[in-house]
Formats: C-alpha cells, sequence, structure tokens
C-alpha cells in the first residue's frame, strides 16, 4: 500500500530539516511505519539522489566514510507539493466514495 | 563501536550490494524519462553505462551503505543484539533482493510477446503445414507412380520409384510449410 506514499513521506521528512539516511528510517518508525524494511528506505534515498530532488551535505562520521545529510532542493519541494495535491485529490475522491458512495450532490 | 573485522565485514557486505542498488535507482529514472519523452533505450543504455562506469558514483553508494548499516546494527545493539547478531541481521534485512534491469527487460519482452500473441497465427501455420505435406505426397507419388511405367510396372519394382517420389513429395511440402512459417514469422515482426 505504501508503494508511491512512501517518496512522498520521506521528502516531506526531508523538507522539515537537514537530515542523514539512518535518521529518516526512525522517524518513519517513530511514525509507526515499523513494517519498512531498511533497503527500502536506503533504495528510495539512492532513487531521490539520482532524479536530483535532493541537496546533499557531507560531513565527517565515525565510521570513515563521510556522512551525507540531505534537504530538499527547489526540484524537490516541487516533487513535495505534486505529491500532497495528488493526495488531497485521492483523499477527498476516497472520502466521497466512502460517505456518498462516490456522488458529489446527495 | 565496531571491531576492526567487523568494519571490514560491513564494507565488503557494501562493495557486493551497493551496486544492485545503484542498477536499480538508474532503471527507474530512466523508465521515467523515457515514459515522460519517449526517447529511445539505446540512447539511455549509453547514458546509464557512462554513470555506472565513474567508479566515484560507485564508491559513494557503498559509503552510503556502509554508515546506514552501521547506523542500524548501533541501533540493534543497543536493544541487546551482540555485534555479529546485528551484523547478521542487518546483512539480511539490506540484502538486494529486487528485480534486476535484465530480468525487468525480460519481464517486458514476455510482456509484449504474450500481449502480440495470435493462436490464429499457429492453426495457420499448422494448416500450411499439413496441406503442403499432403500436395507433397500427392503429387510425388503420382509422378513417381507414372514416371516409373504405371499400374503394369508399379508391381514389378516399380513401386520404388512411387514410394521415393511420396518421400521426396514429403520433404518438399515441410520445406514449403517451413517457407510459409518464416513468412508469416516475419509479417508478425513487422
Amino acid at each position: 500500500m505504501l508503494k508511491g506514499i512512501l517518496e512522498g513521506i520521506v521528502l516531506e521528512i526531508i523538507s522539515r530539516g537537514e537530515i542523514y539516511g539512518y535518521e529518516i528510517t526512525k522517524k518513519l518508525h517513530a511514525l509507526g511505519f515499523q513494517g519498512i524494511a531498511e533497503a527500502t528506505v536506503y533504495a528510495l534515498l539512492l532513487r531521490l539522489e539520482k532524479n536530483k530532488l535532493v541537496h546533499i551535505t557531507k560531513k565527517p562520521s565515525d565510521m570513515g566514510p563521510p556522512r551525507k545529510f540531505y534537504t530538499l532542493n527547489e526540484r524537490g519541494f516541487e516533487e513535495l507539493a505534486a505529491f500532497w495535491a495528488k493526495w488531497d485529490f485521492l483523499s477527498e475522491r476516497i472520502h466521497l466514495l466512502r460517505t456518498n458512495g462516490g456522488e458529489k450532490n446527495v | 563501536m565496531f571491531s576492526h573485522e567487523m568494519k571490514e565485514k560491513i564494507k565488503q557486505f557494501a562493495k557486493e550490494q551497493a551496486p544492485y542498488y545503484l542498477e536499480e535507482a538508474e532503471m527507474t529514472y530512466m523508465e521515467k524519462l523515457r515514459r515522460k519523452t519517449g526517447e529511445a533505450k539505446s540512447k539511455m543504455m549509453a547514458k546509464l553505462a557512462k554513470f555506472k562506469s565513474r567508479s566515484e558514483t560507485a564508491m559513494e553508494a557503498q559509503n552510503d551503505m556502509i554508515l546506514y548499516m552501521s547506523d542500524y546494527m548501533k541501533d540493534l545493539m543497543e536493544q541487546g543484539l551482540s555485534e555479529q547478531e546485528a551484523f547478521e541481521r542487518a546483512k539480511e534485512e539490506l540484502k538486494f533482493r529486487s528485480e534486476t534491469t535484465k530480468s525487468a527487460d525480460l519481464q517486458e519482452r514476455i510482456f509484449a510477446y504474450y500481449n502480440n500473441f495470435d493462436p490464429a497465427d499457429y492453426e495457420a501455420i499448422g494448416l500450411f503445414y499439413g496441406a503442403f505435406v499432403f500436395l507433397g505426397l500427392s503429387i510425388g507419388a503420382l509422378v513417381g507412380f507414372i514416371g516409373s511405367g504405371g499400374w503394369e510396372m508399379f508391381l514389378s519394382g516399380g513401386w520404388i520409384r512411387t514410394l521415393i517420389g511420396a518421400v521426396v513429395g514429403v520433404l518438399i511440402g515441410v520445406g514449403m510449410g517451413l517457407l510459409s512459417h518464416a513468412v508469416i514469422v516475419l509479417k508478425r515482426k513487422k
């Protein structure tokens, strides 16, 4: 069910401020998305980067390689706005379907 | 926090697994672009090959995985798992399972094949084979029969020419069937 929606959720998390990979997973878990596989978030972050939706700042880490911190760039904010627009539309239609069986003027 | 041996294990795992994720991330990007612009696949594949060849990108993906895995392992160890247990669990969770570009391509081709599959084509091919074999058999046997001297000669050794004519006729029939098959396949390809 989360396919496609997870990207929007992660974009929203990143839009709230600079954050690194695993911290996003922790935020997702705290939100109640316990079932999300670690690999899913890692793959999603890689995809956001390849699609040029995030700005990256590297900072030193105790493991050796520098740690990447993500923030949304202009394109990322546009994608996030598009996600919420789609979400609002979907949410409204589903609510309509649930309450009036899909009829607007009932 | 981790032992030197464990750090090496994590690095090795990241080196093995990160390229799969990188490939998938690029494939998704490629698919999106292809949908939007309809650009030729070969052009994108060339771009992809160029991208993959840059070892800097591959190294970056590995480093991302090392850090991600380490963070996850630290979390697991804080929950009470030993270093080795945390490593095994993280390895299992982060092991690449998704389909590769090649399998996605293959799936597309199989889907396209079944989408274009028409049983009428195969019925037509079968009928062509049957018709040509029967025609070849009849004509070959008749030519052999007449050529050997007709009924009078048939019983005194002429039957062998009739038989040869029939066999040659069948072979010609199968050959014609193959040609028809090839023509139908080529037409379908267009």
